[in-house]
Order: structure tokens, then sequence, then C-alpha cells
């Protein structure tokens, strides 16, 4: 690397000491380009900076690259484009949504701090820019201005304080609070002046702005003041659409923000149609009733695939998988040996071939999932070894198998995925029942005590994509607390207090070097405990037709339209 | 006083009770057999029967058997039906998918009769309030779609062969009763029935003993028509998800699991326990009709 220390010296003289730390991550080669242009913006770097760093060292900056095969857009400007997506399955209100079509219909008129885009790096929206203290305590945002909500009322600091205040207090039963619990209270938000807030963290977090992004995709901003109750009613917000109407179980309709402070929307509107399966939605794409499908599955979506077929595919690496839960709480499963042996009967391989043809990443029972750059490739993955795992069953007391039941929901391949696991624990004498439920059964009120998802002595679950694992390391595996409201989702009932504690370390580092090093720690306790089996990680796949370009998914479920032309 | 239970009618000892004509017996069963329709439809069963007894024995491969590299495996020699998303056999799953269908929809229409006949001889014997309550309760029953009744109580009480067969039984028997009562009030006018009452013959031995055989060509006639009924709503539940659960082979759920892969040209699995459901219904269907037609000859 030919470094031009005169001119490095001279940006590092503009930065902090967390963004100095990045950089000199980067000069000593730890990190990547890729990763470094990813960090750099985590920790609040412009972009123009980063380029001049990455200039600096000798290396260009690199163009978004495209993981798109869509061809040159034939641009149609002003065009209606309409899409299909997954029906919201209950209101629209930013405090309460917890579901793909939800998330989708906030992000159609509403907007984030940041965006997280596809290649898991933050963009700067309705924050300018941030930075964070040398602990990474506190983080400081500075508001961009000129900004109106569809009202015409300007966006300052107190939109943004209120909406977080509202956000993570724990009286509101917020969707965000799994992303915010243990780590942003309430009285942390701050307004320091009309277009700067400060969020005073309860314990340092190095991947703060993540949770700030459309990573948690509850965090639209709202007027200052707003019920989010009646949000629904007006789709308030400050981004490029505004909507025209919304009727539940059946769509949506957008127009063009003719005021978006921003570069305005390609496309005149937008139409969303819901479907309540991905089958109707890909004849409606194949029929040419819509233009765009936001998500589909490899199983069913074949032919959306095929070779020469007309359509043009987004292809994501994600961190979506599938949580299967052993309750370490209750027998057989209290013996890590036990949890390990079924973990053992899995050919995972094969799995990711059957139920994605290879559109998925192997998992290796932890939330580190290989799209994280934090991820510790070094420990080796787990494979198939049904000697070895007929050998821990019998040394745990169980020589001849045992039986239990698998509860978990209708959704996608879900329910293939547990009859694989059902026919793989039998060839160790495990013979597991399954019941399998729709999601609203299966959830219930998600609570202990009230839920098949969290009570069940094996339970499987799906998790969409998260930009950073902090939200998987903590709401499923942190020892559950009513009171501090850590591990609302651990089905597991883990509680392991190294475990606690790594992963406490692991989100205050704010270096890669230093979470790679406690990634790997989790990651081999994760193996040796078990409480857990993550077998993959799937891409996220998305399609529209061949005279349309610049869709623009996100892993998570969103799907903006803003630069879609239809030729 | 006909159809007035436990009238005070003075009955002279002598007299013996006039039993109602039977019909000719030896000839229906031949007349049946000369039906072609009715040995198509009995062939039809008699296979899915074979399959439910013994299809583990029959069939190829294990129905659970999965293969993951060799998913949605088109129809072959190796795999008649081909390969499901999970490479097992789907001509071994329909053999052996037959049996849950036949077990639960056989056993809740012998509940369903056997409730629904004793409902019916009740209403149409006794007459009167009993009639008239029990009546309008069945009405009200029957104004709810089939379906939607069974949808209620699959989802209240949860999914298991035992409960789907006592919802299907139950839902079915207010439709047997008004069939029954209407064969019940037919023999009320008849009069063995008065040489019964004046011999002193309680209620229940009226009719259990005395009505009963002679309405049994009706019930018999609704037994059949009932099943292929009851093969509908099993496999309606499992195709909603309530019926049997995965990876039992059944034809329904089979059908749920796989119809998502139609568009992608994997037709094998879903046409296969369609066609199997298709056939099994019609030929319940041709024994239904062609004992209908023979009873009524």
């Amino acid at each position: 690397m030919n470094v031009d220390n005169g001119r490095l010296d001279h940006l590092r003289a503009g930065q902090g000491a967390v963004e100095n730390h990045v950089i000199d991550e980067f000069v000593a080669g730890r990190l990547s380009r890729r990763d470094f242009l990813r960090r750099g913006a985590v920790v609040g770097i412009s972009i123009p900076v980063l380029g001049a760093v990455l200039s600096a060292c000798g290396s260009s900056t690199p163009a978004p690259s495209t993981t798109t095969s869509s061809s040159a857009p034939a641009s149609a400007s002003g065009a209606t484009i309409k899409a299909g997506i997954v029906v919201p399955t209950g209101q629209i209100n930013p405090l309460t949504v917890a579901d793909q079509g939800g998330l989708d219909m906030l992000a159609q008129t509403g907007e984030y701090l940041c965006l997280s885009d596809q290649h898991l790096m933050l963009q700067p929206v309705l924050a300018e820019s941030w930075t964070a203290n040398t602990a990474a305590d506190v983080w400081t945002f500075k508001i961009r201005q000129g900004v109106k909500f569809h009202n015409g009322a300007p966006l300052t600091a107190d939109d943004v304080v209120y909406t977080y205040k509202l956000q993570t207090d724990p009286k509101k039963a917020s969707n965000a609070l799994s992303a915010f619990g243990g780590a942003l209270a309430p009285s942390g938000v701050k307004k320091v002046d009309d277009f700067t807030v400060e969020f005073h963290l309860e314990a340092a977090n190095g991947n703060f702005p993540y949770l700030t992004s459309s990573d948690n995709y509850n965090m639209i901003i709202i007027p200052n003041g707003y019920d989010p109750a009646s949000w629904q009613g007006s789709f308030i917000g400050t981004g490029p659409f505004v909507m025209k109407n919304y009727t539940p179980k059946v769509g949506a309709t957008f127009a063009r923000n003719e005021q978006y402070w921003g570069t305005k929307a390609v496309p005149a509107a937008t139409e969303f149609t819901f479907y309540d399966s991905q089958t109707p939605t890909i004849l409606a794409l194949t029929g040419g009733t819509i233009d765009v499908v936001g998500q589909f599955s490899v199983s069913g979506g074949e032919q959306l695939l095929a070779a020469g077929a007309p359509y043009n595919i987004i292809r994501l690496k994600s961190s979506a998988h599938r949580e299967l839960s052993m309750r370490c709480d209750q027998a057989p499963f209290t013996d890590p040996r036990v949890r390990q042996a079924v973990a053992l009967t899995l050919n995972r391989p094969a799995i990711v071939q059957a139920l994605f043809k290879g559109f998925a990443d192997l998992g290796n029972d932890s939330p580190f999932a290989p799209v994280f750059p934090s991820t510790n490739t070094s420990i080796p993955q787990r494979t198939q070894d049904i000697a070895k795992a007929k050998s821990l069953l019998s040394a745990a007391g169980h020589p001849h198998g045992f039986s239990t039941q698998l509860v978990t929901e209708q959704l996608l391949e879900i329910p293939q995925y547990a009859q694989i696991v059902t026919q793989e624990a039998k060839s160790i004498g495990v013979n597991i029942k399954l019941k399998i439920e729709s999601s609203a059964a299966y959830y219930g009120k998600a609570t202990f005590g009230n839920s098949d998802w969290l009570d069940a002595t094996m339970s499987l679950v799906d998790y969409g994509h998260r930009s950073v694992p902090n939200v998987f390391l903590t709401a499923p595996l942190v020892t559950t607390n009513a009171k501090t409201g850590t591990g609302p989702w651990n089905a597991a009932h883990f509680n392991n207090t190294q475990y606690d504690g790594l992963v406490k370390q692991y989100v205050a580092a704010v270096d890669l070097t230093s979470q790679r090093a406690i990634a790997g720690k989790i990651e081999t306790l994760l193996l040796d405990q078990t409480p857990i089996i993550f077998a993959y990680f799937y891409n996220y796949l998305s399609a529209s037709a061949k005279n349309v370009t610049g869709v623009y998914p996100t892993a998570i479920g969103h799907l903006f339209l803003t630069k879609a032309t239809k030729s | 006083m006909i159809g007035t239970p436990g009238a005070p009618v003075e009955a002279p000892r002598e007299v013996t009770v006039a039993h109602a004509p039977r019909r000719a017996g030896s000839t229906p069963w031949r007349l049946l057999l000369r039906r072609p329709t009715f040995i198509a439809g009995a062939v039809i069963l008699l296979f899915w029967i074979t399959c439910a007894l013994f299809g583990t024995a029959i069939a190829p491969h294990s129905p659970f058997a999965q293969q993951l590299l060799a998913t949605n495996m088109r129809p072959s020699a190796a795999h008649w039906f081909g390969t499901d998303q999970l490479g097992r056999d789907v001509f071994s799953r329909v053999l052996v998918g037959s049996r849950s269908i036949l077990e639960i929809a056989a056993l809740a229409t012998v509940l369903g009769t056997v409730l629904g006949t004793a409902l019916g001889l009740v209403m149409g014997y006794l007459g009167g309030v009993v009639d008239l309550l029990v009546s309008r309760i069945v009405e009200a029953v029957l104004a709810v779609p089939l379906i939607i009744l069974a949808l209620l109580f699959v989802t209240a009480l949860g999914s298991s062969v035992l409960v789907i067969t006592l919802v299907v039984g139950f839902i079915f028997t207010p439709l047997i009763a008004r069939t029954v009562r209407s064969a019940v009030l037919v023999e009320s006018q008849l009069d063995y029935l008065s040489s019964a009452r004046l011999l002193g013959e309680n209620s229940a031995r009226v009719m259990f003993v005395e009505i009963l055989p002679n309405v049994m060509p009706a019930i018999l006639v609704e037994f059949t028509v009932r099943l292929g009924y009851a093969i509908f709503t099993v496999v309606a539940l499992s195709f909603l998800g309530l019926g049997i659960q995965p990876p039992t082979p059944d034809w329904g759920a089979d059908i749920t699991a796989n119809y998502g892969v139609l568009p992608a040209g994997y037709w094998w699995e879903t046409i296969f326990p369609a066609l199997a459901i298709m056939s099994l219904i019609i030929g319940v269907n041709l024994v239904t009709d062609s004992i209908e037609q023979v009873l009524a000859s």
C-alpha cells in the first residue's frame, strides 16, 4: 500500500479518536477496502473523507457495485410502477409494525436517520452526519436542514427526539425495543440544538448508528407529538412519496412528493398490491399484472431464476435465517451434549441445496453470518457427524434417544426445514413430533407464557436480516430479565453469564479487530453450548420485469422504488 | 294417535306384531353386482382400502425417506410419480397417504351416522316439543357452512386425528338426523308400529327394534353420501393446514405443501395427490349412486 502520509495526516486532523482508529486499522491492513468503507460509515466518517483516505492510501473509491442482473435502464420516467408484496399483518403503526409488509409500507413515505444499504453500508438520510465520543457511549447526530414533512412542517431535532423517546419507552411496547433494550432509554435522548441530537447510551455501543438506520425498521421519524396509532390514516413522513390510498389487506398507492428535499422520485406513482402467498405474486409478475415482486423464495420461484427468464433478479447476501431453539431449562435439552447431538445430525450443505438451490450460506450455530465483516471465519464449520452425535447422546444418558415436540410456523420453507430436522434427528433415535401452526397462533402474544414460539421445548422461528448481529446476539440469547428488558426473544431460555459478558464486550467494541476477536470467543462458546441451531443464512431475492430497472430492495425487506423506471 | 309414545291403549294379548314387510332380501346385492358403475366404484374403493391397510408394505420407498440432493425429480422409472421438494417419493406418499384420509373419513362418517340416526329416530318418533326444539337447533347448525364449522372447532380444539374425526362426525350428525327423521315419519304412519304399541313395547324398543331396520336403506344411502363429503371435508382441512401434521403422508397436506411450486413446472407433486382424492371421491360416489338406484328400484 503506497501511503501519502502528508495527505493522510491532513485528513486525520479533522477526525476524532474513534475515526482515526478505523483509519489506522485500514492503513495497517487489518481492514479490507470494503470493510473500511463500511466501518468508516458506521463511526461517522463522511463519504468524501472515506474516498480521500482511500486515495491517500493508493486505492480508488469503489463505485457501489450492483447486485442486479438488470440491463441498462431505458428510462421512461413518470411511469407508475406496480409492485407485489406480502400483505401487512396488522395496523401500519410505526410503534408496533413487526412484519415485512408493514415495514415496507412505513418506508414508502417515512425516512430514517440513515439507510443501511445493500452492502450493509450506512448512507445518511435525515441525519447529515454522526460522531461518537471515545467510549462510544454518546453519539451525536446532525439533523438535515430544509426537510419538510408531507404536511409542510419542517423537520427539526424535536421530531427526532419525540420519535426516539416514544420508541425507547418501555411502557409503549414498541417493537424497536428489541434493538434498544439495554442500549438506549428515553432519558438518553437529548436535544442539543434545533438540528443536533445526542444519544447517551446505557452501555457503549460501537454499532449504534445501525440502530438508527433502516435496519431498525420502526424508526422512521414522525412529527413531534404525532400519535403513531393514527399514522395509518396519513402515512405522514418526509419521504419521496405521499400516500394517496391505503386499503388494509388489499393494497396502497403513492404519488411522487413534489416537495421532497432530495432528488425527486422517478416514478410519478407507485401501486402496491398485497398478496398472502408467493404463488399468486409470481403469477402476477409473469402475467404482467405487476412489475416487481418484493421478495420471493427459491422454492416456488424457480421459473424466475431459470436461465434466460425475462426478469431482473436482485440477489442480496443477507443475515436472514431461522433459529431452531432448544429449551436449555427443560429436559432433555438441559444437557449441552444433547443439543450438540441434534445439531450434528444436520447435513447443512444438503439442506442449503434442497431448500435454496445454493442461494444461502451455511450457518455455524451462531448469529455470525458470513455476510458480517465481524464474523470470525477461523472457527471451524460444524458438519454432520452421526457417530459423534450418537456418542454425545449416549454420554448424556440417552443411548436410545428420546421423544420431543418441535413447534413452528407455516411460513416459506420453514415446514420443509422442520421436516428435514425431524428426519435427520431420527438417525440418532430422537423422535421429534412436529406441530406446524399459523404464524399468528405460533407467535401468540410474543411474551413468555403466552407464546408457542417462546414456550415450546423446541421452536423454529424466522429472523429477518440485520446489518450487524447485535439484535441476534442479544434478544434471543442474552439472559432474560424482565426489569431491564433484555433477552425478550430468548426462546431457548439460555442463561449464561459468560456469554452475557462477551456480548457486552462485543457490543461496546468500536473497531473491527476487537469485534472479530470477541466474535471468535462467542462463536466457540455457542458451538459448545448450542442453545440455538443456525443452519443457514439465505439470500434475499427480489425480481422485476425485464423492462423495469432501478428497483432497490434491502435484505431486511424494504422495497424502494424512487429510482425505478419502466421502458 | 300415531306417533304419540306411551299412549294408554289396551292391547289384546293374543295379537302378534305385524312386522313391516321386508323388501325382497336377496335381490339388492345381486342387482348391485350387475351394475358396472357399482363394480367400478367398488374396485376403486377396494384399491384405496388395500393401500390404506398395506400401503407401507406395497410402497416402493419409504414415504418419509428424504433425498435432499434429488428433490423435485420428474416421474421416472425409479420414481413413478417423481419426488417432492424434500426428495421423497411421491408415489409412495400417495399410496400411504390413503390411510389417514380413509381412517378419519370412515370413522367420522360412522360416528355421524350413529349419532344422527339416534337423533333422527328420537325426533321422528317422539315428535312434539322434542322434535320442534331439536329441529330448530339442527336447522341453526345447518345454516352455517359445514367447512366453517369444522374450521372453528379444529382451530379451537387443536389439530389431531381424534379431534378431526370427532369434529367431522359431529358436524355430519344434524344432516343425517334430518334424513333419518324424515324416514321415521313415513314409517310412523304404518300399522306395524300401532301393533308394537298395542303390545306395550317401550319407546326405545319401538325405535331401535321396530323402526330402525326399516329405515336402514335410507341410512345406508346417507352413510355413503356422507362418506364422500367426509373425504372432501378432511382433505379441505388438511389443505388449510389444519389436518394431519407433516411429515405424515396426507393428500391434502401434500397438495398444500407443493402447490407453491406448480408455477415452476413441478406439477407431479400436486397433481398425483389431487388425482388420488378425485378417484376416491368418484369411487365413493359410484357406489353411492348404485346403492341409491337399486334401493329406489
